[in-house]
């Protein structure tokens, strides 16, 4: 798994590439940590070329939600590929966060 | 096509090399691109369980991996020594709850069963505990 970030006015986009699982995810949950430590609450994270999640990607994802919801921000998906999606499904998620086609779109979902 | 075997400690180091068994394993038996995920993904699940659950009272154990070619459908046997966990006893999730209520975790079971077919775990006290995942390899006639 690669994260890479892209930071739009008060927007993080986190770029997460390959496989978030339960050897990688603790670092998908460390990287949102560090931007909601330093007040990056709204967070966009761009599944392009996620190729694959597991629970313990899940956990990481809903974690990082979580905290981001508590502290008036959000973890909002974009570019979320068929696989990926599939899981996401199955476990409930997609009716608790919310998941757009484009990043851009994703972006623009935080300007009131 | 024979029976396919691999062993290894259990250990989240040696998870990779037990997905990519998996996941080689599947595509060599013509398995298609949703059929192979759900392998990997339940071999996932499974073995983390295993991993964090069932050896956590004795140490590490080996994982052994077996999978071969029935009638179309992949199968995929998991076998352990450490204690034994039965599937059915692992409590649903409750997938409507907000997400305030959402508990960090309890999912991996739940995957396991809407991954594959048909799901059955048997734990003996000299073969250890397996568990035996089934699934079509192709999910369309002519795909």
């Amino acid at each position: 798994m690669e994260i890479s970030d892209e930071i739009r006015g008060d927007i993080v986009i986190a770029s997460v590439r390959g496989s978030i699982d339960a050897l990688t995810a603790p670092a998908l949950t460390d990287h949102f940590n560090g931007h909601l430590s330093a007040g990056r609450v709204a967070m966009v994270a761009d599944l392009e070329g996620g190729d694959y999640i597991s629970s313990a990607g899940l956990r990481a994802l809903l974690g990082a939600l979580k905290e981001a919801r508590q502290r008036g921000g959000d973890l909002r998906l974009a570019a979320v590929q068929p696989p990926v999606r599939r899981v996401l499904d199955l476990s409930g998620f997609t009716s608790i966060l919310r998941i757009y086609e484009q990043v851009d779109e994703a972006v623009a979902s935080f300007t009131p | 096509m024979s029976d396919e075997h691999t062993e290894r400690e259990a250990s989240l180091a040696n998870l990779p090399g037990l997905l990519a068994f998996v996941e080689a394993a599947c595509r060599r038996a013509r398995g298609d691109e949703e059929a192979c995920f759900a392998f990997k993904l339940a071999t996932e699940e499974a073995c983390v369980n295993i991993i964090t659950h069932g050896y956590a009272e004795n140490g590490r154990g080996p994982i052994r991996l077996s999978f071969r070619k029935v009638d179309g459908r992949g199968v995929l046997s998991i076998n352990d020594r450490g204690r034994a966990f039965a599937p059915e006893e692992a409590a649903e999730p409750d997938l409507d709850a907000g997400w305030q209520e959402r508990p960090l975790g309890g999912l991996g079971w739940h995957l396991i069963r809407e991954m594959v077919d048909e799901v059955s775990y048997r734990s003996a006290s000299g073969d250890g505990n397996t568990l035996t995942l089934i699934k079509r390899l192709r999910q369309t006639p002519d795909g």
